[in-house]
């Protein structure tokens, strides 16, 4: 939800340190590199390197990821990737 | 309600949940027009220490279509960012509040303006003005007035905007109507009803005494106007525009507990509310396609168009009230298409059809506030719009004093569709049919200028 900001810059002790989370629930969310954006709804930069990105596997089996950056989504397709993730969550 | 809680999953998102939806041309500049979209409804004005603001993960948007395809031409984004002065206290306020930039006053909002054309070009016309404070009580701000004046922004590029707590100026008998469609007026001919009364009840007003976040703008006409012209004739299709409101939140949400400050939130926005008519998700569309009519730009609406063909509440109205709408009854057996309901919620109304007077947008259907910019505001405002002979109110637009629902009532209990088949004759209640209740019965009453709205109830003596 909502992140508050102090003064006129937000707080962020993660704004230039990227943080990959592995998340537990494949097909449901998958994988965060996030750190807070200092801007309005709606208004990251998908060019900046330290603005969060969110991996989505769609359908494990045909290995269908959702790439979520900026106000963009990006869907690709790589079984490896997605067995590997079913592995790391003991689904595989 | 007009839009309150009109569909499941949007009541329980008040944040992002557009109440109600104003458009007409200003009164107070006749050259303009005036959009008002409120969200946050049913605020309780005594709601310390955490007082309702908008939200700074949501992106509101009004829209105007100015060709009548159903698209935006034009639209303005507002974004929300709160700023806390002071992280070592609960308070709102720590003093009392004298100025927008007051520093006792902790937790302040900001917001951007972006306008977007139709070319999909966006432009930043000011990225951070300040919205006026929640009205606490007259303990902590001695005068609110004062303040919300000075939170009304004129844009170098012309627009008047102003974002922030005012008065809900909706009114109805909310009670009433969603227990079983009872109209208090009418409750001793009401199927039920009339077991329980012995005469005509007095309405009440549930939206009275409760607040709202509205977002309002005023832009010249010629602005929102097709190849924006700055004359143009009432029967001319470029007179007319169609109005909605969008609320939208990111796809992705991560949220990471005690590190708030790490939640992410990404992804393309997708919208979880929008209202053009009022009434029209809340009693036209099934509770079952309630969420996914939120989440459909007006161009999808030919989907909904068999749910205003034969509405479920006309059929409701001869059961409700036995004896009281026996054409209407009728009509409703006949199955006649409700070509008067589809013209007044999804096209307009063509010329030819009401004299001197068309709102019509052409064949796409669209659930929009259709709004010909022509058509001066009234001197003396008829609560009951175009079907009290007042061309300036809905559905011509929708004007803050607009009884929408006894309007609605009226029209779908049969009286508008002589307006297609000059045979029928509507039942004699439905012309007199209505809730009871008028902009008289707003405690604060709405202001002669932008924006328009009452100063918001305060938190100090509401309730009482």
């Amino acid at each position: 939800m909502s992140r508050v900001h102090y003064g006129t810059r937000a707080v962020s002790r993660f704004s230039r340190r990227r943080v990959l989370t592995i998340a537990g629930a494949v097909g449901v969310g998958a994988a965060t590199a996030g750190v807070a954006g200092l801007s309005l709804a709606g208004e990251t930069s998908s060019s900046n390197d330290s603005a969060p990105l969110v991996i989505s596997l769609r359908d494990a089996k045909k290995g269908t990821f959702d790439v979520f950056s900026g106000e963009s989504k990006v869907t690709l397709t790589d079984k490896k990737l997605a067995a590997r993730l079913l592995k790391a969550v003991k689904r595989a | 309600m007009s839009s309150h809680r009109e569909a499941p999953e949007i009541s329980k998102d008040p944040v992002a949940d557009s109440s109600d939806l104003y458009a007409f041309v200003s009164p107070d500049d006749p050259d303009t027009v005036t959009i008002i979209a409120n969200y946050v409804p049913l605020q309780l004005p005594a709601s310390g220490p955490n007082f309702f603001e908008f939200g700074d993960d949501v992106l509101y948007e009004i829209h105007v279509d100015s060709n009548g395809d159903g698209r935006p031409d034009l639209t303005y984004q507002f974004r929300f960012r709160t700023e806390l002065r002071n992280n070592r206290t609960f308070l709102y306020n720590t003093g009392q509040i004298k100025s927008l930039d007051d520093k006792n006053w902790n937790r302040r909002q900001f917001f951007s303006v972006t306008k977007v054309d139709k070319h999909g070009k966006h432009t930043v016309l000011h990225s951070k003005l300040p919205c006026p404070p929640c009205n606490v009580g007259k303990i902590s701000i001695p005068d609110y007035e004062k303040l919300a004046e000075d939170a009304v922004h004129k844009l170098k590029t012309g627009e008047k905007v102003f974002a922030g707590q005012r008065a809900d100026a909706f009114f109805v008998d909310l009670g009433a109507i969603f227990d079983l469609g009872t109209l208090r007026p009418f409750q001793d001919k009401h199927l039920i009803g009339k077991t329980l009364f012995k005469g005509p009840g007095k309405a009440v007003n549930a939206t009275d005494q409760l607040n709202v976040h509205s977002i309002a703008i005023q832009l010249p006409l010629s602005a929102v106007r097709k190849d924006g012209k700055k004359s143009v004739r009432g029967r001319d299709p470029g007179a007319v525009i169609g109005v909605w409101t969008t609320a939208s939140r990111r796809q992705v949400e991560v949220r990471q507990g005690d590190k708030k400050n790490a939640d992410v939130e990404v992804g393309p926005q997708v919208q979880v509310s929008r209202l053009g008519n009022p009434l029209f998700n809340e009693v036209i569309v099934p509770m079952a396609q309630k969420d996914l009519w939120n989440s459909l730009p007006p161009t999808e609406d030919k989907r909904f168009a068999e749910f205003v063909e034969q509405p479920e509440l006309a059929a409701l109205l001869p059961v409700l009230y036995p004896g009281l709408f026996d054409n209407l009854a009728k009509l409703n057996k006949a199955k006649t298409p409700r070509a008067d309901l589809l013209a007044i919620l999804l096209t307009g109304i063509p010329d030819g059809i009401i004299d001197n007077f068309q709102n019509f947008t052409g064949e796409t259907q669209a659930d929009m506030l259709r709004l010909n910019t022509v058509v001066p505001p009234s001197k003396e405002p008829n609560a009951f719009g175009i079907l009290g002979g007042d061309l300036a109110g809905f559905p011509n637009g929708r004007r803050i004093e607009d009884d929408v629902v006894s309007i609605s009532l009226r029209a779908i209990a049969g009286v508008t569709v002589p307006l297609v088949d000059e045979k029928f004759k509507p039942d004699a209640a439905a012309a007199l049919v209505e809730q009871g209740l008028s902009a008289k019965n707003l405690t604060s009453k709405p202001l002669k200028k932008f924006p328009f709205l009452g100063t918001p109830f305060d938190g100090f003596d509401n309730p009482s």
